[in-house]
This record gives structure tokens, C-alpha cells and sequence, in this order.
């Protein structure tokens, strides 16, 4: 069961927090494209890596066993200490 | 969301990609998870369009996800 | 806690019962007496519906009514007028309740007096969930629910609510419960908080309190030391804010160190005890998460300290050869204080071969003078935290407080030509038209004197200070009891 807390903050701004910081183009940037292993998302995702190419980054792919759970911890660790960016797709 | 939550709290830039019948689920899970990942949405139905509809599909997108994961 | 799904009582008398209890059961004849005088209005069962047959009893099983009433015990007799209570007797006691209804006799034959039980709506086992099911709604803070695949403590971690330590999942319940350690209403507003001014309730306190780890017991020493720590004089925005290592710094003094549990013994400044490591840390969420001060945001310290996490400790009085540090801001012994003053990390002061007081005053003083740098004076105040075997040595020549200070604040002056810019190849120093008066290390009052430590070692501790006065921080002795 989802466990409910107080929230312990100001309240002054919602409880999120704020993306990373992007880098400018994607041009020499390595990217990371996982791929959800929902069907028809790899074709997709060929095409999203085309399209990449095309615009100069470098893309590597990623695959995660299940779209039912989050990727597991050694895969995401992998994807983060290999690409600069990361793409995740596709969900339906 | 989960992962693209991660990934950034590991200093990496993501963006989910999801058809638009994601569109509210994951502005709860957003709520949820404290952090609102970057997203951007396709057409739905997926599972029945043919390959030419797909790759139109990530030609429509492509714009959005370069503009989600860079600030140029 | 008025309730406005409660409906009022009838008026008349009102009996709470329990079948659990000998006493509820023993008392069913008196009742009966009551009902056929016409006086008794309502019956109330705590745990059986159908008890005591033959009475028109009204379920009270959710304990709604005897939570709200405030039912210690059953059998209770209320009387209620105009829908309030305006009496109550509790137990069997036939004077007591003749007298309560105004009805001779009442009882006849039964034996006069039997105490009653405990209710339950008061039941330990049951208390908590009982407070957030009725008082839940005093709780004003908004609930954050946890997606189902979260972990709850990486959650509060991704949220920025941690000092990166893993923090307490603070659910109602551990909130309600820590608010039982203060009488003070939850939405009072104790201070206003700096970075980003924001007004502090009770209950916030309460919350970083919870993630912090602290006891219900801690709650009054943490909200003393919120309130002074958001003084002008203690001005927490500037400790805060300052590139220097500074942080609060909390010394608590009287009785309740010791009701709580804390240390002021070995490894005072160190780990392992539950009320030190956790009240410093607390009034630290609240800076954090209330505040929004944050390491690399409005918090600019260049290298900080490992007490930022949290630094409290207690002083030893029971074995001190002098007063409490309280008295140094004339507080009477006895009286619960905390000081807060704005601390670097300590350091020690090694002095293995004094035996007489004049030569540990003069070893203390040569360290003294180095603090934060051997050529700068005045600026910064300092605590002394004496070893018990060092105090042994001022204590067995007879020096009291006054004495260790004033021998301390005479041997820390250092003349002006020794500390000017420049001199020893130094660039660091006082101004060059200093240079030929004498100058003390310390402002008058600028030293404070705890005793706390271990009983073996000859050593004690420096803990030095930030920018004094009225530009910087002034240390703050505040009473805890009033937040009790």
C-alpha cells in the first residue's frame, strides 16, 4: 500500500524536483535510446535513431526485459555511466 | 517515469516517450513520484499501425524530443 | 476537540460502560435505579452493543463519544446540561454518585465503593490510531502519497527532504505522536524561518522533528531552539549563509538532560546518543526544508563541518565543580535551558602534564589564541568544553567559573605588534594602527565555559565561533519549559 506522509517543506513550491540541466545540441552527444520492449516501440525507435545519426549525436541502444517495471538498477547504471542523454520510449 | 525519475537523479537529461493515452497517467505519476520527467506524446493507437505510420509517428516527434532533452 | 459530526448528548445523565470491565457489570442494578427514576437519558457501550440487556444502549464500539469526552474510565457518569458537559464521576462510589444525581439511596446492599477500568478509548494499544482518526484533521500539512513502486526512503531523498542521511517516513501517526511532547497547539506559528521567511508552525517543527529521528520528549528542546535559533540575535540567515565552516551549535542545560537521556559524558560531541544526535538535526530540517536553506544554495559555507548535520550536546553538571553555562546568561540552576551559538567543528586541547591551574590556563589560552588564526582577535567568540580532568585541576586550587574565564580572557591578550598585517611574513592580521595597543582574544562575555566529556583524559575541547555582535551572532540562552 502506498504509504501517505506530511509533507515536512514550506510548501511553497510543489515537491519536485527540477530536470538536470540540457546540453545545448545533441551533436557529438552520446544517447542512450531504451527501448520500453513494448511491440511495435523498436520501430519506432529505429527511426528516432535515424534521425539522430542524421543530426550528428552518437546513439547506443538499450533494452529493458519487461515495460511492466522500472528497468533494472545495473541496466540503468549502465545507460548512465555510457550516454550523456537518454531517450525512453514507447509507451502505450 | 520511474526510470527517466533515476536517470536524471543521476545527472543524465532523459525524456519518456509515450502515446497520448499516457497523457494523464503520467501526470499523476509525476505528482507522485516528486518529479515531473519530460515528456512527449504520440498518436494513439500503436499496436496497429503499420511500420511507414510509425516512423511517421517518430518523424512528429523527433522535433519535440531534441527541444525536451537540450536547451539550444 | 469539539467535533461537528458529534451529536450533542441528551441532556441528563450519560453512563459510558465496557462489558470488559467487573465494575461496568456490577453497577447494572444502580442503572436500572437510575432509569426508573427517569434521569438516566443514554448508555454507551465501549465494546458490546447488547451490554448491559435490557438497556436501549447506543454502540460506541469506533469510541467516537468516549474519545471525545475525554472517558478515562468506566463506568463514567456524565451529567449533561444543554448538550455539554458539566460533571462527571468515574468508578463505583454510592456517596459519590447519591451526591452526583441527587438520588438516597442508591445501591442499597451493593458494597459502597469499587474503582472502575481503564477505558478504551485511552487504551495504549489504541491511542494513536484513536488521535488520527478523530485529530487526524488537525493536521494541516499536506500529505504527499508515495507511488506504490516508490521506496519510501528513497522517496524523501528524492524530494530533497534528507541532510543525506536517511530520514523517518513522517506518516500522521508518528506526527500526531510526537505532538503529544509539547502542549502547544499545532498551528501555532513559532517563528518566522530564514532563508526564505517563511512562518513555522508547531506542526512543521513537529514533521523535521520526526524525519530527524527525535523522541516526543525532544520535541520542547527543538521548538525552544527553532524560536531562538530565528532570533535577530542569533540571526540563523547570517550562520547560514556565511562562506564561513559554521553551524548551531545547541548546549542544554538542567534537569531535562537527564529525563531525556542525554549525553555529557564520553564522546559528548561524538555519535551514539539518540537526544544529541537527533535535536541539532532537527532544528537543521527545519532550516533546510522550512527555511529552503540548502548546502551550495543560500547556504555558501566553503567546507562546512560535520556538526552541520546536527551538533547537541549536554553539559555535565552533576560532576562540575561550577555553575551550569545557563548561569552565565542568569538562569538559575535547575531552570531547562538551551544556548545556541554558531559553531565550527571542535578541536582539542591536549594538556597532559599541568597539575596547577595557572599552567592548564596558560596551555589552554596558548590554543586559544590560534583560533581561527593566531593574528586575528575579537571577532570571534568560542566555547570551552573542559574536560572532567581538567576541571579537576582549576576545581582542587578553588577557581570558579569567574576565575577560569578571567585567567583565560588575561592570558589570551596578545600585544598589537605581534599581530599586525604583515608581521612574520603573514599577510593576514589587524590593522597596522593596532599594532601598538594590547589586545584581547575575546570580547568581554566572548568565552563560554561547559563542562562535558569522559572521566579519563586530560583534555578538552574548543568549539570557535562566527562573527560576533551585532554584525554576526550573538549566542542565545532560551527556557525550554514553556514549550513543554
Amino acid at each position: 500500500m502506498a504509504l501517505t506522509v506530511l509533507d515536512p517543506s514550506s510548501e511553497r513550491s510543489i515537491t519536485t524536483r527540477a530536470l538536470v540541466e540540457r546540453p545545448a545540441s545533441l551533436r557529438g552527444r552520446t544517447v542512450g535510446l531504451l527501448d520500453i520492449s513494448k511491440p511495435r516501440g523498436n520501430v519506432f525507435l529505429d527511426q528516432i535513431e535515424a534521425r539522430l545519426v542524421e543530426h550528428g549525436a552518437i546513439v547506443r541502444r538499450y533494452r529493458k526485459p519487461t515495460f511492466t517495471k522500472p528497468a533494472p538498477v545495473d541496466l540503468r547504471h549502465e545507460i548512465a555511466t555510457q550516454c550523456e542523454v537518454v531517450i525512453e520510449a514507447l509507451a502505450d | 517515469m520511474h526510470d527517466i525519475a533515476d536517470l536524471e537523479s543521476r545527472g543524465l537529461p532523459g525524456v519518456f516517450v509515450a502515446s497520448g493515452e499516457f497523457v494523464q497517467a503520467a501526470e499523476v505519476q509525476s505528482v507522485a513520484l516528486g518529479f515531473a520527467a519530460a515528456r512527449v506524446f504520440t498518436p494513439h493507437p500503436i499496436q496497429d499501425r503499420t511500420d511507414d505510420e510509425m516512423r511517421t509517428y517518430a518523424d512528429e516527434a523527433f522535433e519535440a524530443i531534441l527541444k525536451a532533452v537540450t536547451n539550444g | 476537540m469539539p467535533d461537528p459530526s458529534l451529536a450533542p448528548l441528551s441532556d441528563g445523565v450519560v453512563a459510558v460502560l465496557k462489558r470488559d470491565c467487573p465494575t461496568c457489570t456490577f453497577v447494572v442494578p444502580v442503572l436500572d435505579e437510575l432509569r426508573q427514576h427517569g434521569v438516566l437519558t443514554a448508555v454507551f457501550s465501549q465494546d458490546d452493543p447488547q451490554f448491559p440487556s435490557g438497556f436501549d444502549v447506543i454502540d460506541d464500539t469506533d469510541l467516537r463519544v468516549s474519545y471525545h469526552h475525554d472517558i478515562d474510565t468506566v463506568p463514567t457518569l456524565l451529567r449533561v446540561t444543554g448538550g455539554v458537559v458539566t460533571g462527571r464521576v468515574e468508578g463505583w462510589n454510592q456517596q459519590q454518585w447519591q451526591d452526583f444525581v441527587g438520588i438516597e439511596p442508591l445501591g442499597a446492599g451493593l458494597a459502597p465503593y469499587r474503582p472502575g477500568c481503564g477505558s478504551l478509548s485511552v487504551d495504549p494499544d489504541r491511542a494513536i490510531e484513536l488521535a488520527v482518526r478523530f485529530e487526524g484533521s488537525v493536521l494541516r500539512s499536506r500529505r504527499v502519497e508515495f507511488a506504490s513502486l516508490e521506496d519510501e526512503w528513497e522517496a524523501m531523498f528524492d524530494r530533497g527532504w534528507s541532510d543525506g542521511l536517511p530520514v523517518v517516513p513522517p506518516t500522521p501517526e508518528r506526527v500526531l505522536r510526537m505532538l503529544a511532547g509539547t502542549s502547544r497547539s499545532p498551528d501555532e506559528i513559532i517563528a518566522t524561518v530564514p532563508p526564505d521567511l517563511v512562518p513555522v508552525t508547531v506542526e512543521k517543527v513537529a514533521i523535521n522533528a520526526v524525519l530527524a529521528g527525535c523522541k516526543p520528549e525532544y520535541l520542547p528542546i527543538v521548538l525552544a531552539a527553532v524560536a531562538a535559533a530565528c532570533t535577530d540575535e542569533f540571526n540563523m540567515h547570517g550562520v547560514l549563509a556565511t562562506t564561513m565552516s559554521v553551524g548551531p551549535v545547541l548546549v542544554v542545560n538542567g534537569p531535562i538532560r537527564r529525563d531525556i537521556g542525554m549525553n555529557s559524558a564520553g564522546n559528548v560531541l561524538g555519535q551514539g546518543n539518540r537526544a544529541n544526535s537527533t535535536i541539532g538535526r532537527a532544528l537543521q530540517l527545519v532550516i533546510r526544508n522550512v527555511g529552503g536553506g540548502r548546502p551550495q544554495g543560500i547556504d555558501r559555507a566553503a567546507h562546512g563541518n560535520p556538526g552541520k548535520i546536527g551538533l547537541c550536546f549536554a553539559e555535565d553538571e552533576e560532576a562540575s565543580p561550577w555553575s551550569a553555562l545557563s548561569h552565565q546568561f542568569g538562569y538559575d540552576a535547575g531552570v531547562n535551558t538551551v544556548t545556541l551559538f554558531p559553531g565550527e567543528a571542535p578541536h582539542s586541547i591536549v594538556d597532559q602534564l599541568s597539575r596547577t591551574p595557572e599552567s592548564l590556563a596558560s596551555s589552554m589560552a596558548a590554543v586559544l589564541t590560534t583560533m581561527h588564526h593566531p593574528k586575528l582577535v575579537l571577532g570571534f567568540d568560542a566555547i570551552v568544553v573542559v574536560g572532567p580532568e581538567h576541571a579537576r585541576v582549576f576545581a582542587d586550587a578553588g577557581w570558579n567559573r569567574e576565575r577560569v574565564l578571567d585567567e583565560l580572557n588575561t592570558r589570551t591578550i596578545r600585544p598589537g605588534s605581534e599581530l599586525a598585517r604583515g608581521v612574520g611574513g603573514i599577510a593576514e592580521g589587524i590593522p597596522e594602527h593596532l599594532a601598538s595597543a594590547s589586545l584581547p582574544k575575546f570580547r568581554p562575555n566572548g568565552l563560554l565555559l561547559v563542562h562535558a566529556g569522559g572521566g579519563a583524559g586530560l583534555f578538552s575541547a574548543v568549539i570557535g565561533g562566527w562573527a560576533n555582535g551585532t554584525v554576526g551572532s550573538q549566542p542565545v540562552c532560551t527556557p525550554i519549559d514553556s514549550w513543554r
